[in-house]
């Protein structure tokens, strides 16, 4: 387990990581979520005691990571950002060389590279150069490096950037399978594979914590902020009275030209209104043109939360204590017109 | 201990599968080939006083080039990244990177070898002392040098720049003899004890100073020190 608390880091007058704090648990695939520049690899790196925080602690296991570094190092496999490596060796010296950095005996090496060419797919490219080897062999390799020495904790820095469809799958079914055992965190910028393989998710932001939540948390939020998409003709158009019969919908959105009249109403996600809606419309000799349900992706959410102009309220990491309510809240701060700008 | 010697010859090995290096091991033949042949052949003189200096001057322009992409490389590639987090000390690193740049000039240096054994079939009343100590002189000097490469290629990612400064601060090294001439008697004294011609003339002269070995050994200290410390004010975790 991985506790980071008020974690801070700066470079000159910018602050990369502002004052962040979150558990990475046990036995979870931890996922990692922000745009470009908001402070992931930073975090990341003084995770792995790349770089050393201004201030703020990071306890693994309890034990702050800077107490015996030598000893952090052996239960930590990192994939560094951009998987830097040695163009000019061949796959196996690569291995061997970091072995015997590890100081790894010999009966765990042969054992470990019979375990990573399997599964991490390297058999072919073992004797090869890896300064020839593709993008996703160049990730493998550098994923086998990571779990070489069996740690207990893995940090993985955007491990399928740059990769073809394909790949993507291959590199997320190793991370699944990895995930079984250890203790993974891995960033992305990208909002499905964060969804196809985490438990959890923390997004973040100019250096600050947004949402950090289980994934199915995520999900319900999600459904929870759909729109009602209503084109209608008739005559005398009042829905009114629908809506005082119905308190948890809210009208959002509405105009109209002459008899056709655009509205757009909030609905909560367990609520299946359409039924009751258009039986009401006919009843009243209305005619709908158009009826959809937009629900709001999470690429969106994730576009939302990340663009703070365009949100008034952006939640802040302290006031999601309880996974209950932070869903509600979130609901609460999103901005309707946002939504309708993407669609539009 | 280990991981320094990993470190060493891993670089070693990579360096000798290089291109770059035997243009680097060839240019330095050749010049100091012919400083050799002109010596012997011309001036007919069965020493190597002449060639020795004339390595020591090589070494100003060579090692740097040696030593330019140690560190350097490693943080243009990132896999500083990979390295520095491996549960290894960072002055493994930097004495790695000496160890492994110090072998590369070793080996020029067996060259050297073969004059010594042109001299001994052509030459008479050869004085061994002297050129045994004279090569010592060059081992020592030689490892000053590797360390101050080793140094300004951990200032920052450009291979280029580590080489101009590794240049500018082994060429400061070497000129202060010159320059002493210029200077007020009075600092003249402490000035030269700064000179790597001034600690290297007692082995080319067959005379075996402690206080010479110490100097050339203090200054590998210092430089390989420095490298480290720059190496840590980035990452601090390592050795706190």
């Amino acid at each position: 387990m991985i506790e980071i608390k008020n974690l801070s880091r700066s470079f000159g007058g910018i602050k990369a990581v502002d004052d962040i704090s979150f558990t990475v648990s046990s036995g979870y695939i931890t996922g990692f979520l922000g745009p470009n520049g908001a402070g992931k690899t930073t975090t990341m790196r003084m995770m792995v005691g790349y770089l050393q925080p201004d201030s703020g602690s990071i306890l693994l296991n309890q034990e702050s990571i800077f107490e015996d570094p030598i000893r952090t190092s052996k239960s930590i496999g990192y994939l560094p950002e951009n998987n830097p490596l040695y163009d000019d060796m061949v796959t196996i010296e690569i291995l061997q060389y970091l072995a015997a950095l590890r100081k790894l005996d010999k009966a765990f090496f042969t054992r470990r590279v019979d375990y990573v060419v399997d599964s991490c797919g390297l058999k072919g490219v073992l004797y090869q150069k890896v300064g020839t080897l593709s993008k996703g062999y160049r990730q493998r390799v550098g994923l086998a490096i990571a779990i070489f020495h069996d740690p207990e904790i893995l940090i993985l820095d955007e491990p399928t950037s740059g990769l073809d469809p394909n790949q993507i799958l291959e590199i997320r079914n190793l991370i699944r399978k990895l995930g079984e055992q250890k203790t993974v965190l891995l960033s992305s910028h990208i909002m499905q594979e964060v969804q196809a393989l985490c438990d959890r998710v923390i997004i973040i932001n100019k250096g600050k914590i947004i949402v950090d939540d289980e994934i199915d948390q995520l999900d319900t939020y999600l459904k929870g902020i759909q729109l009602l998409h209503l084109e209608l003709e008739g005559e005398d158009v009042d829905l009114t009275e629908f809506l005082e019969y119905h308190p948890e919908l809210s009208l959002e959105h509405y105009e109209h030209e002459n008899e056709h009249h655009k509205l757009q109403i909030k609905v909560p996600s367990d609520l299946d209104i359409k039924p009751n809606l258009s039986r009401y419309i006919t009843e009243r000799g209305w005619l709908i043109t158009s009826l959809y349900m937009q629900k709001q992706s999470l690429e969106e959410i994730f576009h939302d939360l990340t663009q703070e102009d365009t949100i008034p309220g952006i939640i802040a990491a302290e006031e999601l204590e309880e996974p209950g309510s932070e869903s509600d809240k979130l609901e609460s701060d999103i901005d309707p017109e946002d939504t309708k700008g993407e669609e539009g | 201990m280990k991981a320094i010697w990993t470190i060493a010859r891993k670089e070693y090995q990579l360096a000798m599968r290089a291109v770059t290096t035997y243009i680097v091991f060839t240019l330095f033949l050749v010049i100091s080939g012919a400083g050799f042949a002109s010596a012997v052949f011309k001036i007919q003189l069965a020493e190597l006083r002449s060639v020795y200096d004339i390595i020591n001057l090589l070494f100003v322009f060579f090692i740097p080039a040696i030593t330019m992409g140690s560190i350097a490389k490693e943080r243009s590639s990132g896999t500083i990244e990979l390295l520095s987090t491996l549960p290894i000390h960072l002055s493994d690193i930097v004495w790695g990177k000496i160890l492994s740049a110090f072998w590369q000039v070793l080996t020029l240096l067996s060259f050297v070898l073969i004059y010594l054994g042109v001299i001994m079939v052509f030459g008479e009343n050869i004085d061994y002392g002297v050129i045994v100590l004279g090569f010592l002189g060059l081992v020592m000097v030689a490892l000053a040098y590797v360390s101050i490469g080793v140094f300004a290629s951990s200032l920052s990612s450009n291979q280029v720049l580590a080489f101009v400064i590794a240049l500018a601060i082994s060429g400061f090294f070497y000129v202060i003899r010159y320059l002493l001439g210029l200077m007020p008697l009075r600092i003249v004294r402490y000035l030269q004890w700064f000179s790597f011609e001034y600690h290297l003339s007692g082995f080319l002269k067959g005379v075996l100073d402690v206080r010479d070995v110490l100097f050339f050994a203090a200054i590998t200290l210092i430089f390989a020190f420095l490298a480290t410390f720059k190496l840590q004010s980035q990452n601090m975790m390592q050795e706190r």
